[in-house]
């Protein structure tokens, strides 16, 4: 009887989990609860297998798109402590500043394949947000890379551009709208639980602490040391945030767990 | 788009009870029927269970082991793991809420 209740499943069915599920019914006697569900089991494997590529595909541009994210987070890190800390040390000096324009620009496009990619993972629980921490950086990312293309094409990082902004000013605030948005996917993916909630919590100190301390190196408020202090936490946790996070995922859309431990925390 | 449990329809509740079930360790299908059983009262038929292992396994938030006497371990994935922990804290969530309302109207 047990061949027979198996052999009601499709052929494909049956390749894949015949040999188990007749063990499965053989380790007791069959009830007529059994032999019913078994009998809807099979019509639901003739209905359902007709969408089993489709399934396949679709968790494969699952994992993809995680993995994409992560990576891009990584690299996104590492272009911006690269620029975070050229400029810190380059202090306003021409000799490295091409390298530092060069990184944020690499680092702000990275950053919004990476909202991209980890976004797609959590848009179901915090939609609102996850879309504003798109929407914001990619509007933050169209000033930057206006007011960096400005600056080569002009020559003058001076020159007045749109409202009485220089180009300067211009990439200067897309750059800080970017941060912004990091700052608004830290607090989704905090709240989502989804991805290590410390790479969020480091990534939202750093994005938040960004424009004091910004301002406080230029000596707009409060005593040297304060400005010192925010600015080297802002400079070590956005980057290190980013790429805590892009581990976090590539560990996620990669590895199995052997048990709900294994989830990030 | 992440794959969510109630997109699995009526097989939405014996998937989650299955991720539970593997969630303290690999098991295969009759250890995971016997488990279910015994952890909530009611019986996991065998279509039911396999029609479930098969989406959770097609969604990557399960995956089989190599099998041993002809039975096949399957263990949560990272995914799956993360999957349950969201359908977990939704589900309290609501409990939360539900008894919350039914402490004032019965207060």
């Amino acid at each position: 009887m047990i061949e027979q209740l198996v052999r009601l499943y499709p052929a494909r069915w049956r390749a894949r989990y015949g040999d188990e599920f007749a063990v499965v019914l053989e380790e007791r006697p069959l009830g007529p609860f059994d032999v019913a569900d078994v009998l809807l089991g099979a019509l639901d494997a003739h209905l359902h297998l007709r969408g089993l590529g489709a399934a396949s595909e679709h968790r494969k541009g699952f994992t993809m798109s995680l993995r994409i994210g992560g990576y891009a987070a990584i690299v996104a890190g590492l272009f911006w402590l690269v620029a975070l800390v050229g400029n810190a040390i380059n202090n306003g000096g021409e000799s490295g500043s091409a390298v530092i324009a060069i990184s944020v620009v690499f680092a702000t496009v990275t950053t919004l394949i990476a909202l991209v990619g980890l976004g797609a993972f959590q848009a179901r629980r915090h939609p609102l947000l996850i879309w504003a921490a798109f929407a914001v950086p990619a509007f933050g990312a169209v000033l930057g890379l206006v007011g960096f293309a400005a600056m080569i094409i002009l020559g003058d990082s001076d020159a007045e551009l749109v409202g009485g902004m220089s180009a300067w000013g211009l990439s200067t605030l897309g750059v800080l709208t970017t941060v912004f948005g990091s700052a608004l996917f830290a607090i989704a993916t905090w709240l989502a639980r989804s991805l290590s909630r410390g790479g969020a919590a480091l990534l939202g100190i750093g994005a938040l602490l960004m424009a004091p301390a910004l301002a406080g190196a230029t000596g707009a408020f409060g005593p040297p040391v304060i400005s010192f202090v925010l600015l080297a936490l802002a400079i070590i946790a956005f980057p290190v945030g980013w790429m805590a996070l892009g581990v976090s995922a590539l560990r996620v859309g990669r590895g199995p767990a052997v048990s709900m431990g294994g989830a990030p925390a | 788009m992440v794959t969510s449990l109630p997109e699995l329809g009526r097989f939405a509740e014996p998937a989650l009870i299955i991720l539970v079930s593997l969630s303290d360790g690999p098991k295969h299908g009759y250890a995971i029927m016997a488990d279910v059983e015994s952890g909530t009262g009611r019986p996991l038929g065998p279509g039911t269970l396999y029609a479930a292992l098969a989406r959770l396994e097609e969604r990557g938030l399960i995956e089989a082991l190599a099998p041993v006497d002809r039975r096949r371990p399957y263990r949560l994935t990272a995914v799956g793991a993360t999957i349950l922990a969201e359908q977990l804290r939704e589900l309290s969530d609501f409990a939360d809420l539900g008894l919350r309302r039914l402490g004032r109207s019965t207060g």
